[in-house]
């Protein structure tokens, strides 16, 4: 492990002395002094950030309806087939070994550069979140009512509606809040890459070196992101 | 017997809970619709977009992209991702002694702990964005963002599990006169030094994943290799680099999940299993509720 470790440190030009050199740097002025009037002017920064968010939330309804079916397939307890079992499972995990920002590269590149891209980018991340997810928890819920629905004779769907769905449903919710957490982080880097939302300010600002409105940019999405997480989490908390 | 003619009354306002919830989503959705120029054609012609791509990916050009060295460059991500956690790994935990509540005064939690907070608050890619500049572009700058960004959550997570240990070693440590590196090191370390390397495997996983995005921007490995295919639609090409990509990263979270288990549970499978769906959505993004 070691000897792996220092062959891989020399393959990434690991240098400690740059840990001391970083700081030295004269690249660091330009973080200094924030323009807050240009950070505050809506147009900047809040109209893209808005994007962003508009982008997170279609992308987390979209991916969480179309993520329930899927992840009764997924679980073997309400599976309407082994077949379907094993290749919504198959799919799914090639899905989700793909980086987010991936998809959205791959978006971009089939509808276009914008805010569009991105969400697609993030339905289908939000769909490889969510069945993971979900599917685990629909894997450890309480079968008894499943078996009842179907020893009464209920045919496949109306017993998992009705058999497994009102015990899991409190979880589905709390997964989609989280999920959303996830979006609203992930969106706001997406523009790195061409697919909308703040980050293509990020990206314009990168490219005249005026990393002091990054750092305001910064300062800001922070501060709206952190506060839209606490909402979440405490919503969550109140679910489970 | 008048009870049993009684019928059960459904609980009160779940029917107005349901609307409520169902006009909150079809708001949410028109107001996020509005803002991303979606017009009807465009919504019908994307998945026609996206097929004509999937197509052309088919069969990916496995040969030529070999012999651009894109494999080596996925094992670049991979080395990137390693050396960032090893750096995040030796930072975090001293730091993480400092930051747990029943080991350290207050003093010096409070600011650790804030420190962790404000790190694992900016994301990697925006990490590589300030650091590439100033460490020029390459693989270094990657591994930086990595690590400092894994200072934040491995020191939270180790944090965690220092706080969660039986205090009863502390206590023998410091009655036989040991000082405060003494009880860590023979009281606290072996409690958790177990948990503490699974999380650091797991934040290895995560890294894998993230370390490939960062080539994105110019920070090292295969993120760069599939956008330059991409911006040249060269297709079977960047299906290849993505082949090769999800090939080592279900091959690394496969191995890794199996030995994250048996360091937990010492190779022998318990019969009481920890809720697997916490241990999905922390398998799965590296953040523990």
């Amino acid at each position: 492990m070691i000897a792996f470790s220092l062959f891989a440190a020399r393959e990434v030009g690991f240098d400690p002395s740059t840990f001391w050199e970083v700081w030295s740097n004269p690249l660091w002025e330009k973080f200094w002094p924030i323009p807050w009037d240009w950070v505050t002017d809506g147009s900047n920064v809040m109209g893209p950030l808005i994007e962003t968010f508009q982008i997170a939330t279609i992308s987390t309804i979209l991916g969480c309806s179309l993520a329930l079916p899927v992840s009764f397939a997924m679980s073997s307890l309400t599976t309407p087939n082994r077949p379907t079992y094993l290749v919504s499972r198959a799919v799914m995990n090639v899905v989700r070994a793909v980086p987010d920002l991936f998809w959205a590269k791959l978006m971009v590149t089939a509808v276009g550069i914008g805010a569009f891209a991105g969400s697609w980018a993030l339905t289908i991340f939000s769909l490889a979140v969510m069945v993971k997810l979900f599917s685990e928890t629909v894997d450890g819920a309480d079968p008894g009512p499943l078996e009842a629905a179907r020893a009464a004779g209920g045919r496949h769907t109306p017993s998992v509606r009705t058999g497994m769905l009102p015990t899991v449903f409190p979880d589905y919710v709390a997964h989609a809040l989280y999920v959303f957490e996830l979006n609203i982080r992930a969106s706001i880097v997406l523009g790195l890459v061409g697919a909308g939302g703040i980050g293509r300010v990020i990206e314009a600002q990168r490219q005249f070196f005026r990393f002091d409105r990054i750092l305001g940019m910064l300062v800001i999405i922070f501060v709206v992101v952190f506060m839209i997480e606490q909402a979440s989490v405490a919503l969550r908390k109140r679910l489970v | 017997m008048t009870a049993t003619t009684q019928r059960p009354t459904p609980p009160r306002g779940a029917r107005e809970r349901r609307g409520a919830l169902a006009v909150v989503l079809v708001v949410a959705m028109v107001w996020s619709l509005s803002g991303l120029e979606v017009t009807l054609d465009r919504l019908l012609g994307a998945p026609g977009d996206a097929w004509a791509i999937l197509r052309q990916m088919v069969p990916p050009a496995f040969a030529r992209v070999y012999e651009r060295g894109a494999v080596g460059k996925v094992f670049e991500s991979v080395y990137i991702a390693w050396i960032g956690t090893v750096i995040g790994a030796v930072l975090s935990l001293p730091l993480a002694f400092m930051a747990a509540h029943n080991v350290a005064p207050v003093w010096i939690r409070v600011p650790i702990r804030q420190f962790f907070n404000a790190i694992r608050a900016v994301p990697e890619l925006i990490l590589a964005v300030i650091l590439i500049p100033i460490t020029g572009l390459g693989p270094w700058a990657g591994t930086l963002a990595i690590g400092i960004h894994s200072i934040g959550t491995l020191g939270k997570w180790a944090t965690e599990s220092i706080e969660s240990i039986d205090s009863g070693p502390i206590e023998a440590v410091e009655s036989t006169g040991g000082r405060w590196v003494s009880s860590m090191r023979w009281a606290v370390f072996p409690q958790v030094m177990s948990t503490i390397s699974s999380y650091w495997l797991f934040r290895f996983e995560i890294n894998v994943r993230a370390s490939a995005v960062l080539g994105m921007i110019g920070a090292g490995g295969v993120g760069s290799e599939l956008v330059s295919h991409l911006v040249f639609r060269d297709f079977p090409a960047a299906s290849a680099v993505l082949v090769f990509t999800i090939a080592v990263v279900l091959t690394i979270d496969t191995a890794s999940a199996a030995v994250r288990r048996r360091i937990i549970r010492g190779g022998v499978g318990r019969p009481d299993e920890p809720s697997r769906s916490g241990e999905a959505l922390a398998d799965l993004t590296g953040i523990r509720l």
